[in-house]
């Protein structure tokens, strides 16, 4: 009978939790063997590339492709009103409406518009664009999205966005005046709130847009085949990897085939990480390959790099509290970037009950979002970064503390509210774990801002916050599939191999369960097979992991019943004596008369529990078992519960003179609950201090206010953190409460916990002034009145 | 340890590199190799030596010699830049491609050699990813014209997980998680095998100063000087 609580009553872990089992598909990454969408040069292959748009906003009048059908090695061009490609839609998804897949119409500089060039290289695709004559109607833009939603700024898109409402729930959203729709979200009485207050302070948090975080050019690689079994007119594929739902099966759809006339073997996908957006690169090279009847190859062009984006916000905090610290009244205006069409709804509707103020005992809340539309550009899905922005209470906390003179944890501590929502007076024990081990690690003594010097005469100040772990994938059934085949347990699993090694988080769970080592369960990487394992040390591995421990467990009973029905009536040869036993006298098999609760799996063999030295080798069962799980972790989709929490603390020197900002350390004390794969929860707080590194400190998207394009799209323009940018998490902390609510109790911790605000919190400590992210040595010698 | 394990099911690598140029199925040189080692020993062993095929790039007619291939060219495409042939010493290899003059020679080793290793990432080169190695020093491959490189000698890393030498540092990457989505990680992983041909043993310092110029977007930088650190006393003769 499978273990069907939530989070098991396993004490001990041998593979759970092990630190440094390699990846499986490590060797293939670091060889150089593993291949990306990219990375596929097929014979006879052709090229494509879209047009890109030399201006932010503008309507193609008319065309004239006289020249650039001259072009030697020109194979194809199709045009936005080609009559094939105006019925070849492209789906709706994450915030947008099916849409036609190029129009007349570019909606930001670099945006696709118009053409698809088809050519025997990318060097002739170039010049086949080059040579389209193009009569352009400059239309008005706006990159600035303060000014856009002035009330006579130019309309851009009247037609987008109006009546927007949360996903989520929520209440339906007014209707759009201008290039603003809005979105409103209030509980309680406010006003009462803050009446309430013995002090009310104001902030503003503004958000820079930052570049999404993919590494590889998006792109796939297509052509059509006929198969002896799948029939005529199948899709070879590689490059639209995600799981097989995101990727080539939503290919399938795309051009109306069953998922199994599609096929790709490729297992690398590249960092995606929260983005679930598959690219125009990817979907349109079947389309094209049937055009022109020879494998079409479309990468994304690389002279830009970054093709989406983290949306840039402007935030308006006013927050009541009382002399303790408690929190009376939160009032929220945002003005956030609506994007281009087709914009991620995350951070630009309905998200209260997702951001951070749900986590506080304060019930009077009002969250006004003006969402304007705009031509910066797109973003994805949430990216790298927490969409709603947990920091508007991370920068509340440490302006509260500064105020009444008190270290900003015990302001958090006051304010949280207990685990089970904001009714719950009690401590979340998460949160004190969190702390406790925090302030330990970074001998946690809090000053008032500007308070204290170090030895060098530049300033320091520190910074601290919270987040809760978000549940991504539950409330979603997955199904899980293991094997018993030739003595061997199977895990056939979709991957891709997307960089958090979700595949081996699964793999050891179930090592764990059938009480065998990691190294043997064998993984039979299949496009095609029904199991996928989302995420990896974060979220998604709480739910996939607690699906496939239930099926571990019933492979094991079913691996138990073989092994006894076996050993009541051996097989020729009997145990131990296959084909080579004949005449022999076999040894007795101990698990003969047993009953199933009478055996266990140690060390891949199957023991009596009584006695554990008797047992046969888990090699020895002849048998092959096919064990399926279907469900989903009993648990509440976020954010019901509030049990696990995560924290990063900062420590940062301020130079007066020139106003270049250290991060002397940046630590974590994260509670994912259980940890399953310790690397990969290290790495994931890498890219945690990655990410909010480089944002709060180097990048910034700017754009020409004339002709809203954007200056600084690539990695020459626009400065990624590299090796010599980062400090290092050092010492994280992986405290187990095993409070969370997937397999073990663990509940992961998430890429979410990557900020935008903490060190300028912890500079805010330091000089005692806000500045904006990225905070540049300008910036900080403005706020110190000294540029 | 778990970098003895060699369970993985290969189908999908084995059916990938059947599609690439120059690509192919695992053979006896690797025998005592992780199955990954010895398709990166193959895709080395497979790099054609000459140039067999001398396709148009305009129009993708085939001709049976270069000289063909010119006079097409003169005939058929006279304004246009004619096609060149280019002797490279790659992984100790001597071969022959024939590009286009303006090739760089990270395109070069991608679509004439099938060697996928040194990636595309950034293509102007800001982010390390297609790093290789010529006439011993680190140098970008995307920012340089493959015509330059004749008579150099030029390691990719496929020829650097092809030598059983140079396994402790792969296997210490992959013990390390060196890597998340590991689109940039060859880049990385070339940067380091540069740094230990010259300073067998570096410093935490060294290996910062020496990958400083690969960018990783799944912020994996710290994980690398550990790599290389624990790697570097067990490289076999020393780095």
């Amino acid at each position: 009978m499978a273990d069907l609580t939530v989070n098991g009553d396993r004490k001990e872990f041998r593979v759970v939790g092990k630190p440094n089992l390699p990846g499986e598909l490590s060797w293939a990454v670091a060889t150089g063997v593993a291949k990306f969408g990219a990375d596929y040069v097929i014979p006879d292959m052709v090229e494509a590339k879209f047009m890109r748009s030399p201006y932010a906003h503008a309507k193609i009048k008319s065309y004239n492709l006289k020249k650039a059908l001259a072009v030697p090695g020109v194979v194809d061009i199709v045009t936005y009103d080609d009559p094939e490609i105006k019925k070849f839609m492209r789906p709706g998804g994450l915030g947008g409406k099916p849409s036609p897949f190029i129009t007349d119409t570019a909606h930001e500089e670099n945006g696709i518009v118009g053409f698809i060039a088809v050519a025997e290289n990318e060097d002739i695709c170039e010049e086949v664009l080059r040579q389209i004559e193009v009569e352009w109607e400059e239309l008005p833009n706006i990159t600035d999205i303060k000014k856009g939603k002035e009330a006579g700024a130019p309309v851009i898109r009247p037609e987008d966005r109006a009546g927007v409402s949360s996903p989520f729930g929520g209440p339906p959203a007014p209707p759009k005046k201008g290039n603003v729709a809005i979105s409103n979200q209030n509980q309680g009485d406010v006003e009462q709130g803050f009446k309430e207050a013995d002090y009310v302070i104001e902030y503003d948090l503004n958000m820079p847009a930052y570049a999404s975080a993919s590494p590889n050019p998006h792109g796939s690689v297509a052509w059509w085949f006929d198969d002896p079994y799948l029939g005529r007119d199948n899709i070879h594929i590689e490059g639209a990897v995600w799981h097989a739902s995101g990727g080539k099966n939503a290919i399938a759809q795309l051009y109306g085939l069953t998922p199994e006339k599609t096929v790709q073997e490729g297992l690398f996908q590249g960092g995606k990480y929260c983005d679930w957006t598959i690219r125009e690169s990817q979907q349109i090279t079947p389309f094209l390959s049937k055009r022109v009847g020879r494998p079409v190859r479309c990468i994304n062009e690389r002279k830009d790099t970054f093709d989406y984006m983290v949306s840039q916000r402007f935030m308006h905090l006013k927050v009541g509290f009382k002399k303790n610290g408690l929190i009376t009244a939160f009032d929220d205006y945002s003005i956030a970037d609506g994007g281009t069409p087709g914009n991620s709804f995350f951070g630009t509707s309905g998200d209260q009950g997702y951001g951070p103020y749900i986590g506080t005992k304060c019930k009077n809340i009002r969250q006004n979002m003006d969402i304007v539309d705009s031509n910066r550009g797109l973003m994805a899905f949430s990216s790298q970064f927490c969409p709603f922005n947990w920091d508007a209470i991370t920068m509340a906390y440490h302006a509260i503390a500064e105020k009444l003179g008190k270290d900003p944890i015990d302001i958090a501590r006051i304010n949280l509210h207990g685990p089970d929502g904001q009714d719950d007076n009690r401590p979340v024990p998460s949160f004190d774990a969190c702390i406790e081990a925090g302030k330990k690690l970074m001998n946690w003594k809090w000053h008032k801002n500007g308070a204290k010097r170090l030895k060098d005469g530049r300033l320091h100040g520190a910074g601290f916050r919270y987040q809760m772990c978000p549940r991504h994938s539950m409330g979603t059934d997955f199904h899980a599939v293991l094997e018993f085949r030739d003595g061997v347990v199977r895990l056939p699993i979709q991957g891709p191999h997307a960089g958090v090694f979700s595949v081996e988080g699964v793999a050891m769970i179930a090592a764990e369960e059938l009480g065998i080592n990691f190294e043997d369960i064998k993984i039979d990487y299949d496009p095609n097979a029904i199991f996928v394992s989302i995420s990896g040390g974060a979220d998604g591995l709480v739910n996939t992991g607690w699906v496939l421990k239930q099926c571990a467990h019933k492979l094991r009973a079913q691996i138990f019943e073989a092994a006894i029905a076996e050993a009541d009536k051996p097989a020729f040869g009997g145990f131990g004596g296959g084909f080579g036993g004949f005449g022999r006298k076999m040894p007795p098999n101990p698990l003969k008369g047993k009953k199933p609760e009478d055996l266990d799996i140690i060390e891949g063999k199957i023991v009596l529990k009584s006695d554990t030295s008797k047992g046969v080798p888990l090699k020895s069962v002849r048998a092959n078992l096919y064990a399926t799980f279907s469900g989903c972790a009993p648990s509440p989709l976020w954010p019901a519960k509030y049990d696990l929490i995560n924290t990063l603390y900062c420590e940062v020197a301020v130079d007066e003179e020139t106003g270049e900002v250290e991060v002397l350390r940046y630590e974590a004390a994260v509670d994912s609950g259980k940890v399953i794969r310790r690397t990969s929860l290290e790495s994931q707080l890498d890219q945690v201090a990655y990410n909010s590194q480089g944002c709060q400190l180097l990048e910034d998207y700017f754009y020409d206010p004339k002709t809203g394009v954007k200056l600084n799209h690539n990695y020459i323009e626009y400065k990624k953190a590299g090796m010599l940018d980062v400090t290092d998490v050092k010492e994280p902390e992986l405290i187990e409460t095993r409070a969370g609510n997937g397999v073990y109790g663990a509940n992961g911790i998430s890429h979410s916990m990557a900020n935008t605000h903490l060190i300028v919190c912890a500079i805010y400590n330091a000089i005692g002034k806000w500045v904006d992210p990225p905070a540049t040595p300008d910036k900080i010698l403005q706020a110190l009145g000294k540029a | 340890m778990a970098d003895e394990k060699n369970n993985i099911n290969r189908r999908s690598f084995l059916k990938n590199a059947g599609v690439i140029i120059g690509g192919g199925a695992i053979g006896a040189a690797g025998m005592t190799m992780r199955p990954e080692m010895a398709q990166a020993a193959n895709a080395v062993k497979s790099v054609p030596k000459t140039v067999t095929q001398f396709r148009c790039p305009l129009c993708s007619k085939n001709f049976n010699s270069f000289a063909e291939l010119k006079t097409h060219f003169k005939g058929d495409h006279p304004d246009q830049v004619m096609p060149t042939t280019t002797k490279l010493n790659i992984n100790g290899e001597d071969c022959e491609v024939l590009i286009e003059p303006h090739w760089t020679l990270q395109r070069a080793l991608q679509f004439k050699l099938g060697l996928t290793g040194a990636k595309q990432m950034c293509n102007r080169g800001a982010c390390g990813s297609c790093t290789v190695i010529m006439d011993g020093r680190a140098i970008l491959s995307c920012t340089t014209l493959a015509v330059e490189c004749e008579g150099k000698s030029i390691q990719t890393v496929e020829g650097i997980a092809a030598d059983p030498k140079w396994r402790p540092l792969i296997d210490s990457y992959c013990k390390w998680d060196a890597m998340q989505c590991g689109y940039c990680t060859p880049g990385f992983l070339v940067s380091a095998k540069a740094l230990l041909d010259k300073k067998a043993n570096p410093t935490e310092d060294d290996c910062k100063q020496a990958l400083a110029g690969n960018i990783c977007s799944c912020g994996t930088y710290h994980r690398h000087p550990t790599a290389i650190m624990e790697a570097a006393p067990t490289i076999k003769g020393g780095a």
